[in-house]
């Protein structure tokens, strides 16, 4: 905001607009009415760096009214001129702002690029880091718009001070430059009159003499002048001055209107702005013009003041102002941010605390001080958080309790069991030598304490699962073999049912990360679920392998499911239709078993159904443990069927493993969780089977 | 002659059961019921095999079988409730042979204490060598250089079985069948812990093993 002297393009000059002032007007009147009419004064601030010109315009535009020595009639041309000029005036300034404007636009356009050429990572971060500043922290948001604000409110407030004092300075300067004008006029007048014209040296020196005499004594130049005949009179012989100005000075400093103004009018008195080299520099300076006649020649005198104190002390001031703005401005900011601080900071702690209640560190609590509202936050907030943790912990261990009572229960059936078990078998064995009553006993009892401990078994496993002790012992084996080995055991189910078992498997191995004993399990479960539901029709196994995963798929061809069955069919117990018989005596845990298997490996276990069409489901495995699986090699829905299109039908139960810790113990919400890595590879599936998003990703809810 | 069984179990309606089984059999059972007595009955009775329960009162049955194994090469057979790694795989640390998991079958309980019996191969004089290390086959003797590496039954067998075919990967399967004597696969576990501590003993440095090789994905093979 630094002011120096007003500057502008070079066509300023023909802009200047010239006041005319009477003689006899009162210097207080003027003032005020310049103050009211033009605010801005010339002390504009300006761009250092704008080429320097003179911008002789002039703050009062106004005119006063007529004088109290003159009639009233003269001058009402000249006051529209000066309100025309005033406009001309405002509509340059506006011309001239825009134009520095544009400079110093440009200028700082180029700064930026070539800073930014050079620290362009280091700011994109800046303003990156800063603008997710702004997003997330209240606290710096706040105290960076109350700056914002403070500093504009600055702006507007030092821009109107500095103008109006500009103004006053300049209107001060401005009354005295006139009052110390007509003084002076009159006094060159008076000693001209009472001039003795004798010979041209004499008169030369007394026209030089007076005129000096009006610099003032001293070391300091009190005004400067400008005397020059007027144009277009008849020049009497004896007139020996033509022109005289003060050092360094011509005519031409004084602005052509002004002249004009001069020359045009009778005795009046007339100023504008200038601008007038002293030394090496240009200084901004108030013109006064009027006429002297001297031995019947009529004179243009301008008494020319220097501005540049006022400048000085405008610019002082300026800075001033510009200091005291900027110290304000900081310590606003520096009370916003103590303020905003006391007010977000227990907001951010109680922030802080909630995540850490939320990531399950139960025992966290905000810090209470007082009795504010800040507190009272604090003390319903840490009130929720112990009644929270109180249902918390109360329902993990009721959660433990039950867990661990069905794991005992498990543990202690099972001394008992053993015995029972082994004197059935004793009497199974030995069935022959019974009575067909007690041999059919011995036979029942055999085959349902067979079926109980099977029961148990699962219930072990699951329970097992659910106590989250069941772990992971991944060796490197061949997965191809495990497969062969699984349909040599269900042979003679198999056979059983009257289904063929094939096996489509890449030559060679696959060798893959896993816990046999559970692959084996899987597999063995949803081979035996192929066969149960099969109905006697083929089995088909397909082994395959991409870069990152082997998938094995179990597909049947019997009765098959709807989306709604095929959705449900991990549930534990679950059943399609429990008016069907039980035919091999599965204990209804073996496909929520697989499942968990299959959650522990990281695996997918996916099944897809069609009501009368068969089912298929698929085991994916990552080749190497924690590895992530991107797409199965084998697709969900079989080819067979997909060939066949239009299956409006057809669903799929997509069950993956879902990262989050276990929390409760229904392996339902595992289909729900991991339905997102599901759904994609539901789209691959879909796709690859060119029915482009006909696949139906079946969920359902974890309640 | 009637082996002799030491069964040390608890329960007495199973412990009496087992010894039914087994007499029908044409075994001889001793029964102990506390496992704070277990080593007396065992010293006294000078069984051929013992059955042991994992869950004693007094000392639990890891603890017995520690101090079986610290006085005999006699094998052991774990009876455990709890088939979890964990459990499985101390029982088998602690120096038992094998292990049958509650509830079981008769004739899968007599089948695992057959092949535990299994009358020792008649061994022809026979000397194999594995990396540094020598067997005496017939003299059940294993050796490096001068220093004698005491192992158990199992283990040497374990080790024989791998050393008669140098050039064979054995899968986990097939040793359970040549060593253990199981035609359908039991627990696959059981190869790994007796690999493990058959390392433990015969290798320099068990991390880096030199004589008994893992083959990724397959199983085990010798040395060169």
């Amino acid at each position: 905001m630094s002011a120096p002297l007003d500057r502008g393009a070079p066509e300023n000059a023909a802009r200047t607009s010239v006041d005319l002032h009477e003689p006899g007007v009162t210097a207080p009147a003027s003032a005020a009415a310049d103050e009211s009419r033009a605010p801005a004064g010339p002390f504009e601030p300006a761009v250092p760096t704008a080429p320097a010109d003179v911008e002789p315009d002039t703050a009062g535009a106004g005119t006063t009214g007529p004088g109290s020595t003159r009639p009233p009639a003269a001058p009402p041309a000249p006051r529209l001129a000066v309100l025309a000029d005033g406009w001309q005036s405002i509509r340059f300034r506006t011309r001239l702002w825009v134009k520095r404007a544009r400079i110093v636009g440009v200028r700082v356009a180029r700064l930026v690029s070539i800073g930014a050429s050079r620290l362009l990572p280091g700011i994109r971060y800046l303003l990156r880091s800063l603008h997710r500043k702004w997003r997330r922290s209240l606290q710096f948001r706040t105290v960076l718009t109350t700056l914002m604000l403070a500093i504009a409110s600055f702006a507007v407030v030092g821009a109107y001070l500095s103008n109006q004092i500009a103004n006053n300075l300049f209107q001060e300067r401005l009354v005295q430059a006139e009052s110390e004008t007509r003084y002076n006029v009159k006094q060159i007048q008076d000693t001209f009159d009472g001039a003795q014209v004798t010979d041209q040296s004499s008169v030369i020196t007394l026209v030089y003499d007076t005129l000096n005499a009006v610099e003032g004594r001293g070391s300091v130049i009190q005004r400067r002048y400008v005397f020059e005949a007027m144009p277009e009179q008849t020049k009497p012989r004896n007139r020996w001055v033509e022109s005289r100005a003060s050092d360094q000075l011509t005519i031409s400093v004084i602005p052509t209107e002004l002249r004009k103004a001069v020359q045009d009018s009778g005795k009046e008195q007339f100023w504008a702005s200038t601008e007038f080299p002293v030394g090496t520099e240009d200084r901004p300076g108030i013109a006064v013009g009027n006429k002297v006649t001297f031995n019947g020649t009529v004179y243009e005198l301008y008494l020319i003041y220097d501005l540049n104190t006022a400048q000085k002390t405008l610019d002082e001031i300026q800075n001033v102002l510009l200091a005291g703005g900027a110290v304000l401005a900081l310590l606003i900011g520096a009370v916003a941010w103590y303020v905003t601080r006391n007010v977000v900071s227990p907001v951010s702690h109680a922030a802080l605390v909630s995540e850490k209640l939320a990531a399950g560190q139960l025992q966290e609590r905000m810090v209470v001080k007082g009795e504010d509202e800040v507190a009272r936050l604090g003390a319903s907030f840490n009130h929720m958080a112990a009644s929270l943790q109180e249902q918390i912990t109360q329902l993990a261990t009721l959660s433990q309790m039950q867990q661990r009572f069905v794991s005992d229960v498990s543990h202690e059936l099972r001394t008992p069991l053993t015995t029972v078990r082994m004197a059935a078998e004793v009497l199974y064995d030995a069935r022959g030598d019974f009575d067909p009553v007690n041999k059919r006993s011995a036979e029942l009892l055999y085959n349902q304490v067979e079926r109980f401990q099977s029961l148990l078994a699962d219930l072990l496993e699951i329970s097992r699962f659910d106590a989250g002790v069941a772990t992971l012992d991944a060796e490197p084996g061949d997965i191809v073999q495990l497969v062969s080995h699984v349909m040599e055991g269900v042979a003679p189910v198999a056979a059983e049912y009257g289904s063929e078992v094939t096996l489509n498997a890449p030559a060679g191995s696959i060798i893959v990360d896993m816990d046999d004993r559970r692959i084996d399990r899987i597999l063995r479960n949803l081979v035996l679920n192929a066969l149960e539901h099969g109905e006697g029709r083929p089995v088909n196994i397909s082994v395959a392998a991409n870069d990152n995963a082997v998938a094995v798929a179990v597909r049947d061809h019997g009765i098959g499911m709807t989306p709604a069955e095929a959705a449900r069919v991990f549930d534990r117990f679950w059943r399609a239709d429990p008016a069907r018989a039980r035919t091999t005596g599965g204990s209804g845990l073996g496909l929520s078993i697989a499942a968990e298997d299959t959650k522990l490996h990281n695996g997918w276990l996916q099944a897809w159904g069609r009501k009368g069409g068969g089912a298929n489901f698929r085991l994916t495995l990552a080749l190497r443990q924690g590895e992530k699986i991107t797409k199965s090699p084998l697709q969900l829905e079989p080819v067979d069927v997909g060939l066949q299109g239009a299956g409006s039908d057809r669903t799929m139960l997509l069950l993956d493993h879902s990262p989050a810790p276990r929390t409760d113990n229904d392996t339902g919400t595992d289909a729900a969780g991991g339905s997102g890595a599901g759904t994609r590879d539901a789209r691959a599936a879909g796709a690859g089977a060119g029915v482009p998003g006909t696949a139906e990703t079946g969920t359902k809810d974890g309640s | 002659m009637k082996a002799r069984i030491l069964v040390v179990d608890d329960d007495e309606a199973l412990a009496e059961m087992i010894g039914i089984v087994l007499r029908n059999d044409g075994f001889e059972p001793v029964f102990c019921a506390d496992g704070g007595q277990a080593l007396e009955v065992f010293r006294s009775a000078k069984p051929d095999l013992v059955l042991l329960d994992l869950m004693l009162p007094g000392i639990d049955g890891i603890e017995v079988c520690r101090q079986i194994r610290a006085e005999s090469d006699v094998p052991i057979v774990m009876l455990t409730a709890k088939a979890d790694t964990s459990d499985v795989v101390r029982g088998l640390e602690s120096g038992a042979d094998d292990y049958v998991p509650k509830p079981f079958k008769p004739a899968e309980l007599v089948a695992r204490v057959r092949a535990r019996l299994r009358p020792g191969d008649q061994k022809a004089p026979e000397t194999l060598r594995i990396a540094d290390v020598t067997i005496d086959v017939a003299g059940h003797l294993v050796s490096r250089g001068t220093e004698r590496i005491s192992l158990t039954p199992l283990e040497f067998d374990l080790l024989v079985a791998l050393a008669r075919k140098p050039w064979q990967v054995f899968t986990r399967e097939l040793l359970l069948e040549q060593v253990w004597g199981y035609r359908h696969a039991a627990d696959t576990r059981l190869v790994n812990v007796h690999v493990q501590r058959l390392r433990s003993k015969i290798e320099r440095d068990p991390e880096a093993p030199e004589v008994v090789l893992t083959v990724r994905g397959v199983g085990y093979k010798a040395g060169s």
